[in-house]
């Protein structure tokens, strides 16, 4: 699988020109991608409303812009509060500890 | 299968497999170029009662390059979606299926194409029909004529086709992927200190097996920019980077951006120049990125193990080898295109960028088929691989040949390759296919059936 988060692709890199691109894919993609998979409770949404989301070029969208349907979360590194959150097509990368401590908390 | 399960990650994925892509001037309509890109390979025709379709949770996309830079300019991406008639029955189909929309047919399949220039995506169909797999006589009678009604007119003249289709690619696989054994010359294998062979002919491992194809075929114009008939063509199949198991309704559920899981320009490239542990970071990039493993094509493992698996057979290309030098001819064919002045006449030159791309110049007529060499450029064919791919060129043969030494001497003309280097096959030819191909779009020969193969 490939890992090219835009994220981690430093500026000028034909990755990150290219994320440009990746908009169209979204794009092409919405509706036919409408599907998600873990709801992580109503505790996620004051954390992420508090966080920033990264410049337009560092994510994919789908076209509604909306996050309809669950939302998965995916702690990279619980100590420094890494989390990714994957909706429909997009993802946004946030930097949380407390949420990242709450979840783990929550499995145990 | 010139790409198919060429690296561990996609080989656990064929669904996201490409195998084969091909691109040249159609032969019955030359103002348009034909692109194909296929997946899912070696289906047995009769794997049912779940037969063979594409993923609903893949992003499948043919590219193209039309400024040299190894990025798409224009792009066709293609999402498909299934629909169960009856989920009360077991079957695909509960009566002959003799047209698209019969009640009889159970699992169905549709897409959607775009069309990404620029910046800009535009969907060009909706709702388009794939046919069924070929399954048999009772239950698809007259597959070659159902299966044309998939063949949809898109406006703009661009015809597109997504469906099952007999493999056409000719390969010797069982005996190449034995220690690189070519039947027709095992007599001079090394065999490793174990008994000699006897030479015999070639065996195509995938005869009889089908693919899942993707067709478009798309006016030059809408492809090339204006003096500039050279483009390069790749496919890509990408998933989302989420996948989670729903236990509680017994499905997957996906999440996230779209990320590439394969990539395939030209034949054999991933499979037999790029090395074990780099296969699955190589169908994650573009061909823009292939700088990185321009060492991989300018010294090939390849070339350097011919003389070891057939001991003084090529003792020309054992010097090369040992000289180190780097093999200009083969980045040529595969990472820039030819540039003009080489070849006589010819050129299908993109650019100094390298990027393994499948590079057409369009300008080349088709070459009738009378006249046309399976080998392409290397028996004198210009409109043949390596200047685009037809679906009858031995691209087998094209690239032994080529990392054998017999194109180094475009770059050196002292060079003289070895006498076995021009005539190196793994024995096949497109009569090796029992299914035949078709004179028109799509090109590809009609399915094997289930009912006859396994036979």
């Amino acid at each position: 699988m490939s890992n090219q988060d835009a994220k981690h692709v430093p500026e000028g890199t034909p990755e990150r020109r290219l994320s440009r691109r990746s908009l169209l894919q979204g794009a092409a993609t919405a509706g036919a991608a409408g599907l998600a998979a873990t709801a992580i409770g109503a505790s996620a949404g004051p954390a992420l409303a508090a966080t920033s989301r990264p410049p337009a070029a560092d994510q994919s969208h789908d076209t509604a812009g909306t996050h309809a349907g669950p939302i998965v979360v995916h702690v990279r590194d619980a100590r420094s509060g890494d989390i990714e959150v994957f909706s429909g097509t997009s993802q946004t990368r946030v930097r949380d500890k407390d949420l990242a401590a709450r979840i783990s908390r929550a499995i145990g | 299968m010139s790409s198919h399960r060429e690296a561990p990650e996609i080989s656990k994925d064929p669904v996201a497999d490409s195998t084969d892509v091909y691109a040249f001037v159609s032969p019955d309509k030359p103002g348009s170029v034909t692109l194909i890109a296929n997946y899912i390979p070696l289906q047995s025709p009769a794997g049912g009662p779940n037969f063979y379709e594409f993923g609903d949770d893949v992003l499948y996309e043919i590219h193209v390059d039309n400024n040299g830079d190894g990025r798409a300019d224009v792009s066709f991406q293609f999402r498909f979606r299934t629909t169960v008639r009856n989920p009360e029955t077991f079957l695909y189909n509960t009566g002959p299926i003799q047209s698209l929309n019969s009640p009889n047919w159970n699992r169905r399949q549709t897409y959607d194409v775009t069309m990404v220039s620029g910046f800009t995506g535009r969907a060009i169909g909706t709702g388009l029909a794939c046919p069924p797999c070929n399954i048999g006589p009772l239950s698809t009678p007259d597959y070659g004529a159902l299966a044309a009604q998939a063949v949809h007119q898109l406006g703009g003249g661009i015809t597109v086709f997504a469906g099952q289709r007999a493999e056409g690619f000719y390969v010797d696989l069982g005996a190449i992927f034995d220690l690189g054994d070519l039947r027709p010359f095992e007599q001079l294998h090394a065999t490793f200190g174990l008994p000699a062979l006897k030479a015999a002919p070639g065996v195509n491992a995938t005869n009889n097996v089908n693919v899942h194809s993707i067709a478009i075929q798309v006016p030059v114009s809408a492809l090339t920019r204006s003096g500039h008939p050279s483009i390069g063509v790749w496919t890509t199949a990408s998933r989302q980077r989420v996948r989670l198991w729903d236990a509680d309704n017994g499905e997957n559920v996906d999440s996230g951006p779209f990320r590439q899981v394969s990539r395939l320009g030209n034949p054999l490239v991933n499979e037999v120049l790029i090395p074990l542990g780099h296969k699955d970071q190589w169908n994650s990039l573009q061909p823009s990125d292939d700088k990185r493993f321009e060492r991989y094509v300018t010294h090939p493992g390849l070339a350097a193990l011919l003389p070891s698996l057939y001991p003084g057979v090529f003792p020309n290309l054992a010097a090369l080898v040992a000289a180190g030098k780097p093999r200009a001819d083969l980045e040529a064919i595969l990472l820039t295109g030819i540039p003009a002045g080489i070849i006589p006449g010819f050129t299908n030159f993109t650019g100094p960028v390298l990027a393994d791309m499948l590079r057409l110049n369009t300008s080349v007529p088709p070459t009738p088929s009378a006249k046309q060499s399976i080998f392409g450029l290397l028996g004198g064919d210009a409109a043949g691989f390596p200047n685009g791919r037809r679906v009858t060129d031995d691209v087998v043969a094209i690239e032994l040949r080529a990392l054998a030494g017999v194109t180094y001497p475009l770059i050196d003309k002292t060079f003289k390759p070895d006498a076995a280097a021009g005539k190196l096959t793994d024995g096949l030819t497109p009569a090796s296919v029992h299914a035949p191909y078709l004179g028109h779009f799509p090109y590809l020969g009609v399915p094997y059936s289930g009912y006859n193969e396994p036979s």
